[in-house]
């Protein structure tokens, strides 16, 4: 467990010029951020703009027709999101995107999969190997449970949880695979007061606990420039700000077109 | 080369049937996103009905009328006690309730119109038109000839349907997006009574065409098989999909079924027959795998 | 109040992850297995053991083997039949070719060419889902049905592709009787419904639940879908080839590819619609199921016609059989998805609670 050092600022992320477009629609046009470790990044804009989008692109859903992409200084070849996933790309999305004939604790532990490395014929033995790495995986999983406060419904099957619950499995999910990248698309989107503020908190949580780099997708500002180091604001595809909360804050062309009304 | 021309007509015209009955699969995807297995058993259904009646001591006009309102009762039935009831299932549940659909069907109707195989007499002979005939020694069944007629009649009528009237418009409306059809105040249970009956004439003029040509009998339900590898060329949305995929099902069936087994009884002896019984899916599945979604299908994007 | 729970606490993962985590499961699952394995052979009639429990055992395994393809991992198959007919057919040649090969390893051989064949076919779901994927299945069936048939290297040159079984024998012990053959069938069916059930609580079977729930989302937390997808298609077929090589020599005796029809591969796709999908348990219930109700039709039926005074030719019968099949299928879709195994399941929660009502 690595603790928080403002002085860690190796760049995680970096990406150069992006451009995705579907069928003659501009998604995004010459995106180009970067993204430093352990810090917490913002991307914000209204509705439309090309956030989620961006996250996709960032593991391997979408390949942008223009661009490159650094991950951890190497260069990117265009990969699909399960060779992402092994890079230590995690990440949530915003229409929950569990298994829904599963309980909790299964969807959690599918987290894992890239960790767990028995095959068909060890698992269909069961005794001996494919038991211990089972027993083990689960001792991680349970840790993760225990994080994120969730034990009392870990049998239960998902699609029978409120809303609130079924996003807190899915972050559990994303931890599970010990990620160095996690990237969340609206955690927060649909929950009341109580429910963001437990969110908010682990998320720091993570971050400062684990050091986890997170990029985040937000619509709430006054979660956004609480925990956030540094923000990016996307509109119609476009980059019209990046920097510190305060002065994305006060970049006159971001209010223009996203901040005229405050949360 | 006129033995060639024959084939390639000939299996025009059996394709066309084929695509009769894509055309009732079509139209219920097209209107509640359900792909109807049980289409052929319907088109059995119809035809048994006719022939039911008939004996029943019905006139023959009379007995199709009366065929049809069966059908438009089964449509309504299956409606209220089968997809009513599975309204947010995933397609998947939906398809095997319609194949629970065929078997009770294929149960109820022989129970209801008796299983005798028994011939459908339109008035026209399944023989080649002798002008045609003297002329260019190319043999083409009038039957045939007649059925394709209707069929492309029966096409035009239904896209006119679509097209130009108020009914057409609000099915296309409910194909497109059940929410905002509701929303407009369009009822969707009447559409999809509406819609299954429509599918139940169609299914009818199926079983009578077929009946005629083959007799009424139990395989006539096991058409439906046959419809599918047309949707998948054709595409699951798209009439004329369900016309263009029928053809090349039935020419390249009869070609492959001609020009295929002496090769092999050449080359391993022995009787090579039956191709036609899994042409048209290796057909289909090849095609699938340059094109997924067939012809005239539409692109589907996964949104995540 | 005999079903409880109470006292049996779990202290480790590995206790938690047993598959009968309550004691009184453990116990009923020993005189079960005490009961089919030493009194059925010893008690029961030829007819029963021939014509009820060795098919029941066979088509468990087959549904079983569909479960995974279609149940677990979503993929939906209606070519099972065919899979099941290479099973026997391989099988049979291996036998036949290989002088002095031990069946187990001809069976094991045959499941394993079934296998080879169910990848082939499997390769489409890379790109196609969905119905599309149920039209590749059935092309698998027909297909394979026909090669069956027409090409007369795979049943040793006999007219319309009918073979027959060798007798089955290992050191020195010959499977000829039906109580036999009976055990033979059970030994081989619990063995690999014991490794099935192993195989879908671990990852793998998370994989394909995984798939089948949402296949995108499996990619991005980095499930492979190929080898996922394809490993599915490879299990399901080895299990029914299994089947269908135990079809062939313990239970038919000799068999013809038309026999493995689609209507076969109806038969054991509602046994796992009504067993229960994506349960283990279901597949010996839907096909209990399955496998009794044209028998209790047969018996029911003269006796309704009594009672009402109606009569009812035999002719008559099969097609009621088919109405009841839609009308079952139609019904557990609606009532109960999951099938008889949630039946059983909802049973036995509200027993953990008898004779209180919540």
């Amino acid at each position: 467990m690595t603790s928080r050092t403002t002085q860690d600022k190796d760049t995680v992320l970096k990406l150069e010029n992006i451009s995705l477009s579907f069928g003659g629609v501009n998604a995004l046009t010459n995106i180009s951020f970067d993204v430093k470790e352990h810090e917490i990044r913002s991307i914000i804009g209204p509705n439309g703009a090309g956030k989620s989008s961006m996250l996709n692109v960032i593991n391997g859903v979408y390949h942008p027709q223009a661009g490159s992409i650094y991950f951890r200084g190497e260069k990117r070849k265009q990969m699909n999101p399960a060779q992402a996933a092994r890079q230590g790309i995690a990440r949530t999305f915003q229409n929950i995107a569990l298994f829904k004939g599963m309980t909790v604790l299964d969807n959690i532990m599918t987290g894992r999969n890239t960790q767990m490395k028995s095959g068909f014929i060890s698992n269909a033995i069961w005794v001996g190997k494919a038991r211990d790495e089972e027993e083990l995986n689960r001792q991680k999983v349970e840790e993760v449970i225990d994080f994120l406060e969730i034990q009392h419904i870990r049998k239960t099957p998902v699609g029978k949880l409120p809303y609130g619950l079924q996003k807190r499995v899915e972050l559990a999910r994303a931890l599970a695979a010990e990620p160095s990248l996690l990237l969340l698309d609206e955690p927060m989107a649909g929950m009341n007061v109580e429910e963001k503020q437990d969110m908010c908190r682990f998320i720091l949580e993570v971050n400062q606990q684990y050091g986890v780099t997170t990029v985040l997708i937000e619509h709430d500002m006054g979660v956004v420039m609480d925990i956030s180091d540094r923000v990016v604001v996307l509109d119609y595809g476009k980059k019209i700000g990046d920097g510190l909360p305060d002065d994305v804050k006060n970049n006159p062309e971001v209010i223009s077109a996203y901040l005229g009304t405050n949360h | 080369m006129q033995f060639f021309i024959e084939i390639v007509i000939s299996g025009i015209l059996s394709g066309l049937m084929y695509s009769l009955v894509a055309l009732g699969f079509v139209l219920i995807f097209k209107a509640s996103g359900v792909l109807n297995f049980a289409q052929g058993a319907m088109v059995y259904s119809a035809a048994l009905a006719v022939v039911g009646f008939i004996d029943y001591g019905l006139p023959m006009w009379l007995a199709v009328i009366a065929a049809f309102i069966f059908m438009v009762i089964v449509g309504i039935c299956t409606e209220k006690f089968v997809l009513g009831k599975l309204v947010n299932q995933p397609p998947i549940t939906l398809f095997m309730a319609t194949i629970g659909l065929s078997f009770f069907l294929d149960g109820l109707s022989p129970i209801l119109f008796g299983n005798e195989v028994r011939p459908i007499d339109l008035g026209i002979v399944d023989e080649p038109i002798q002008s045609v005939m003297e002329l260019t020694g190319i043999g083409i069944s009038k039957l045939d000839l007649f059925s394709s007629g209707i069929i492309i009649l029966l096409v035009i009528l239904l896209a006119l349907l679509f097209q130009y009237t108020k009914v057409g418009r609000a099915l296309r409306a409910v194909a497109d997006d059940h929410q905002a059809a509701l929303s407009l105040g369009i009822p969707l249970e009447n559409i999809w009574a509406i819609v299954w009956a429509i599918a139940g004439f169609v299914a009818l003029v199926a079983g009578l065409l077929w009946g005629s040509r083959n007799g009424v009998q139990f395989a006539l339900s096991l058409t439906a098989l046959k419809a599918l590898p047309v949707l998948i060329l054709g595409g699951f949305t798209s009439v004329p999909g369900a016309i263009v995929g029928g053809i090349i099902i039935g020419v390249s069936e009869k070609l492959a079924e001609i020009y295929i087994p002496p090769v092999l009884q050449d080359a391993f002896g022995g009787n090579f027959g039956g191709i036609e019984g899994w042409f048209p899916y290796i057909f289909a599945l090849v095609f699938l795998l340059v094109r997924p979604e067939g012809l005239f299908g539409e692109k589907h994007i996964d949104r995540v | 109040m005999l079903y409880r729970e109470a006292g049996q606490f779990k202290t480790s993962y590995k206790s938690d992850s047993q598959i009968f985590p309550i004691l009184q499961d453990r116990i009923g699952m020993v005189i079960l297995i005490a009961i089919a394995a030493i009194g059925v052979p010893l008690f029961a009639s030829e007819y029963w053991l021939n014509a009820i429990l060795i098919p029941f055992l066979i088509f468990s395994l087959a549904a079983l083997g569909l479960n995974f393809l279609t149940g677990y991992a979503g993929q939906l198959s209606l070519g099972s039949a065919a899979f099941m007919a290479i099973g026997a057919y391989a099988t049979y040649n291996f036998q036949l070719r290989i002088e002095g090969i031990p069946f187990p390893i001809s069976f094991l051989l045959g499941g394993l060419s079934a296998a080879f064949v169910g990848v082939l076919f499997g390769l489409p779901s890379l790109r196609i889902k969905g119905f599309y994927l149920a039209v590749a299945t059935l092309a698998a069936q027909f297909f394979v049905v026909w090669c069956l048939t027409k090409f007369p290297w795979f049943s040793n040159n006999s007219s319309s592709g009918v073979i027959s079984a060798q007798t089955l024998s290992l050191f020195g012990f010959t499977f000829d009787t039906p109580a036999s053959k009976y055990l033979l069938v059970l030994v081989i069916v619990s063995g690999l419904a014991l490794l099935g059930k192993n195989l879908v609580r671990s990852s793998t079977g998370r994989s394909w639940m995984a798939v089948r729930d949402m296949d995108v989302a499996a990619e991005v937390i980095g499930i492979p879908l190929m080898k996922t997808k394809l490993l599915a298609f490879a299990i399901s077929s080895f299990y029914c080839g299994i089947a269908g090589a135990l079809y062939a020599y313990c239970y038919l005796g000799s068999v013809e590819p038309d026999g493995f029809s689609l209507d076969m591969s109806f038969k054991i796709l509602f046994m796992v619609i009504i067993g229960g999908v994506g349960s283990i348990l279901g597949n010996f219930l839907g096909a209990a199921f399955i496998l009794l109700l044209p028998i209790f039709l047969d018996i029911a039926l003269p006796f309704i016609s009594q009672i009402l005074h109606l009569p009812i030719p035999s002719s008559v019968v099969s097609h009621i059989q088919l109405m009841v099949f839609g009308s079952l299928i139609i019904f557990f879709l609606i009532v109960e998805p999951h099938g008889l195994a949630r039946l059983w399941q909802i049973s036995k929660e509200k027993l953990r609670l008898w004779p209180f009502p919540h």
